[in-house]
């Protein structure tokens, strides 16, 4: 009887996989790390920066961070290496920038795929952790799919790598199985903590909690005078959020109702994203989703495309 | 691919997710515990219970200085693990604001919000505003908002004195919304600022 059942689980966790999840994933959190870098370009040294140009948060955080876990890197540590090199403090911070920004754009590219991963996530995280107090959700969600992403059997079959080297460093698609299914279970414990969490608010029930939201500074992107006609909504929203986040774990494994939960939570993000000025924490949301339970359908999709394209060509011709 | 490896990535995978699965509870334990759900009174010493030994299971009871307790933290971190993901649960937090009160040395007085050049800074700012709201040590606090203040000072020179009032924003709902009622500012602290670095606070009576 165990026997079978640690057989199951072996052939759950170490599916044959494509890797067109991990192409997903790298061309995502390429694209994510190199937007997220430019969104913060000019603040850069006033949000990271010391005391001599910047808020100095990272004393306090860098500080808290050492009492707590000593090894976690932070920019302090960058920052002094090039102190020795004769760096100074906000040159060492822009060549930082353009570490994170040029391991963003290699990611995208899938150059140099594996170092490309570490380094985001190295600096991403020092980033993160020294700016602790200055930091959001988006951070955190970059971090663990990053961290994935380092150690996943790199380089996919989009990435430029692939072309460079050949099908030679094919990588054993039960890994890539492995690592999709720790992405899979991971989103999974995420959306029924925070839905069950949700659903114990009694303001996501009654809607005040979806009018909180959107006209709590800084995510007051759309007026009051507007939202104020859809306060009919707010409770059905509300509850929709709930559910569909506590419900997510459960609806996606299922074949039936995996594209119909895909595609609401994914919907769920966009408009967090534009309702809310979120772009980033919703652009790295739907690329974790994508790529951990999308790639059937969009290599579905691919099909179809270039029938559309042949299509639209014969009738222009 | 040999079972050796399978097994290894296997042990990863079950103390990866144990953890995972730890801090997650853990923030949810704590929110029950503390009574800020809509669940009876009755649960709050169980949750308390379950979030002690969430706690334990993450050796946060050992001493700061402990390995095991400093491995696992590094771990939590370098994984991105560290924190649940109750964000805006169970419901949405209140907002803070943070006035500046600059006073030139020419006897002029102009406002000043902190802010950076961008939405992506903005929200950064907002979590800064959030953790000076949230803190119950004064002299973090103090910190917190003179660092404000000193970048501010950086940008005008002939400002001698700064005073910074933390507040806290209420928003109405949205039936005095539509009744008119305005977001008001409740004030909480008031520090001030000189360029000798001494401060003087104000709470809120």
């Amino acid at each position: 009887m165990m026997k079978p059942r640690k057989e199951r689980l072996r052939a759950f966790l170490f599916a044959r996989e494509l890797d067109q999840w991990l192409g997903l994933l790298r061309v995502g959190l390429g694209l994510q790390v190199t937007l997220y870098s430019l969104a913060v370009q000019n603040d850069w040294i006033y949000l990271f920066g010391g005391a001599g140009e910047g808020l100095n948060g990272r004393a306090l955080s860098e500080g808290l961070l050492a009492a707590d876990s000593p090894l976690v890197p932070r920019l302090g540590w960058l920052i002094s290496v090039a102190g020795f090199a004769g760096i100074s403090e906000s040159m060492a911070l822009t060549l930082i920038w353009w570490t994170l920004f040029v391991a963003g754009l290699w990611l995208f590219l899938g150059f140099f795929s594996r170092g490309a991963a570490i380094a985001a996530w190295f600096s991403h995280l020092c980033v993160a952790k020294s700016g602790g107090l200055v930091a959001y959700g988006v951070d955190n969600f970059m971090t663990i799919g990053l961290f994935y992403l380092m150690w996943a059997p790199l380089p996919d079959r989009w990435s430029l790598d692939w072309r460079r080297r050949g099908k030679a460093q094919a990588t054993d698609p039960r890994l890539s199985g492995f690592f999709r299914r720790v992405l899979q279970i991971h989103l999974c414990i995420i959306y029924l903590t925070s839905g069950i969490a949700k659903c114990l608010g009694s303001g996501w029930w009654n809607g005040s909690n979806v009018w909180r939201a959107l006209t709590r500074p800084p995510f007051d992107v759309l007026p009051p005078e507007v939202l104020v006609h859809g306060k009919f909504f707010f409770p059905l929203a509300g509850a929709f959020v709930c559910l569909l986040e506590a419900g997510y774990p459960f609806l996606v494994w299922s074949r039936r109702t995996r594209l119909s939960s895909l595609l609401a939570i994914c919907l769920m993000h966009l408009m967090i994203g534009l309702a809310m000025g979120m772009y980033l924490f919703a652009l790295v949301m739907i690329i974790l989703n994508l790529a951990a339970f999308g790639p059937e359908f969009s290599f579905r999709f691919e099909k179809i495309v270039p029938g559309w394209v042949k299509k639209g060509l014969a009738g222009t011709g | 691919m040999a079972v050796r490896h399978a097994r290894i990535y296997l042990v990863a995978f079950v103390l990866h997710f144990l953890l995972i699965l730890a801090v997650a509870a853990h923030d949810t334990l704590w929110l029950i515990g503390h009574g800020l759900t809509i669940l009876p009174k009755f649960c709050q010493p169980g949750a308390e219970k379950a979030e002690r030994f969430t706690s334990t299971l993450l050796a946060q009871d050992a001493p700061s200085t402990n390995p095991l307790r400093r491995g696992l933290s590094t771990y939590l971190h370098l994984a991105g693990i560290e924190r649940g993901y109750g964000y805006f649960a169970p419901n949405v937090p209140v907002s803070y604001k943070l006035v500046l009160e600059l006073h030139h040395v020419d006897g002029t007085m102009d406002y000043e919000v902190p802010a950076g050049s961008g939405a992506a800074t903005e929200l950064r700012l907002a979590s800064l505003l959030d953790e000076i709201g949230r803190t119950r040590n004064d002299r973090l606090r103090e910190y917190l908002i003179k660092m404000v203040a000193r970048s501010v000072w950086r940008e005008h020179p002939d400002v001698s004195t700064v005073c910074a009032v933390f507040g806290l924003r209420n928003l109405p709902t949205v039936e005095e919304f539509k009744r008119g009622t305005k977001e008001s500012y409740e004030f909480l602290y008031a520090y001030e600022f000189s360029r000798a670095n001494t401060s003087s606070t104000v709470t809120n009576p």
